[in-house]
């Protein structure tokens, strides 16, 4: 159903643009003798096609196209108006004001009908093809986030795959990303950075698959030269993600390469301090070891979280950037959320 | 007016094919002419003895255009000329004009009535 808005200031006019309004069915005429109350109707009602005579008290057709113009999503909306033969000048004045066609005084029904007609079809046109748009892009939306969550659910089964070689676990994974979205919010990073990071970071660890187990699985301590071997799976996880075109691989190759380095330099396995470490790199750093240190683990018993707490703010500008340490504390509650919903032997998903 | 001017004779085919030989709507135009014929003298009346030449321009538009709906040419004519010289802001000879109009506008209103009647 197309609703026409008809304006004209002479019942008699309405009466008979109405009447042929309803002979071109499928159509809802809508009148107003004052073009004021009309432009007050479309702020909150869209019609189909508008016609709008030109010499009305209060505001003439020109102004009155102008006006409904001037209003949100109604610049491609059909306009007809209605002029006598002789007013040209008023025609090209309309027409350069937004006009689509006219209508000539005294009105001719065969004429009014094709003019109409194809004005409603511009607009069948423009409504078809606004909702092919919306739809595609709804599609596009659907399978974008179709793809996003695919490519989270590989990240998380790669991340796991490395995990799995040593002693780490699933709930590691996911409390250090989470903590690490504390971190970034703390630090007022904007909601999508919040989010990247959380994606990202549980590749953290993903070189470890480079690692021979022999050095990964000892239970001991590493010798100088096995520690070295060790150290290079922040080199090798980075190689693993690097020039990927997913913005998540992107980040969490730099994550896998910078978060063991330390805030005064002496980290691997670029020796990179202060603001040359990415921040990501800084922000996981703190996230990984809290919750490297309050876990336990076959070789070792878990820290207090206040001994893990002290660590952490000790290590201020030595191992860590003071600002994530920061930004973590004061964070806690979450953090201590994040500690109950993910434990050892419960992995929820991300 | 012009005192030459020429009866008002109906018209009646060249006004239904204009409307698309539709006598539904001829029917309804014709009585809506007649309800509102008095309102469109009144308008013209008070508008002239008002010095309101701006809303009597206006006026003389709509009774123009309502002329020409029943094809009285002469009619639509003499309206025009007043409409043109309103324009260029030439009161002269209006209150000659208007009543002339009116005058015009009920002789239609009467040949109109009769053709209602039939």
């Amino acid at each position: 159903m197309h609703t026409v808005l008809i304006i004209d200031d002479s019942d008699i006019n309405l009466t008979l643009i109405k009447a042929l309004v309803l002979k071109l069915g499928d159509c809802h005429p809508v009148l107003f003798e004052s073009p004021l109350k009309a432009l007050e109707w479309c702020h909150d009602n869209v019609p189909d096609l508008v016609i709008v005579d030109y010499m009305m008290p209060d505001m003439d057709g020109l102004r009155f196209i102008a006006a409904f113009r001037g209003l949100h999503e109604r610049n491609e909306i059909p306009v007809l108006m209605i002029t006598a033969n002789d007013q040209k000048d008023i025609r090209y004045e309309a027409l350069l004001g937004g006009a689509n066609d006219f209508l000539t005084k005294p009105i001719d029904r065969v004429e009014f009908t094709a003019r109409a007609r194809n004005m409603l079809n511009l607009r069948q046109g423009q409504k078809y093809m606004a909702n092919h748009v919306q739809e595609l892009e709804i599609r596009v939306q659907e399978r974008t986030r179709d793809i996003r969550e695919r490519e989270k659910e590989l990240i998380f089964r790669i991340s796991r795959a490395a995990e799995f070689r040593d002693p780490e676990t699933g709930a590691h994974i996911q409390r250090m990303a989470h903590f690490s979205a504390v971190i970034a919010k703390g630090l007022d990073l904007d909601a999508k950075t919040q989010r990247l990071i959380l994606e990202a970071s549980p590749m953290h660890d993903v070189g470890k698959i480079g690692i021979p187990d022999f050095i990964l699985l000892k239970p001991g301590k590493l010798t100088h030269e096995e520690f070295e071997v060790m150290k290079r799976h922040a080199a090798l996880g980075y190689e693993l993600l690097k020039n990927s075109g997913s913005e998540i691989l992107q980040a969490g190759a730099e994550i896998a390469l910078s978060h063991h380095e330390k805030f005064d330099g002496s980290g691997y396995p670029k020796g990179l301090a202060g603001s040359k470490i990415p921040l990501f790199g800084r922000i996981v750093a703190v996230a990984d070891v809290f919750d490297a240190l309050t876990s336990e683990r076959p070789y070792k018993r878990a820290w207090t979280l206040d001994a893990a707490c002290k660590f952490l703010e000790d290590g201020r500008g030595v191992h860590f950037d003071p600002l994530c340490v920061e930004a973590f504390l004061a964070g806690w509650e979450e953090v201590q959320e994040i500690r109950q919903r993910f434990q050892d032997e419960d992995i929820p998903a991300i | 007016m012009n005192n030459f001017i020429p009866a008002f004779v109906i018209d009646r085919a060249s006004i239904l094919e204009r409307l698309g030989d539709d006598v539904e709507i001829y029917k309804m135009m014709l009585d809506m002419y007649l309800q509102d014929v008095e309102n469109n003298c009144s308008a013209l009346a008070t508008s002239l003895a008002a010095g309101d030449f701006e809303t009597l321009l206006r006026e003389v538009h709509t009774v123009k255009g309502l002329l020409a709906t029943f094809s009285d040419d002469a009619g639509t004519v003499e309206a025009q000329r007043m409409e043109t010289q309103l324009k260029c802001g030439d009161t002269a000879g209006m209150t000659d004009a208007v009543p002339a109009l009116q005058a015009r506008l009920r002789e239609v209103a009467r040949v109109l009535a009769v053709e209602v009647a039939r």
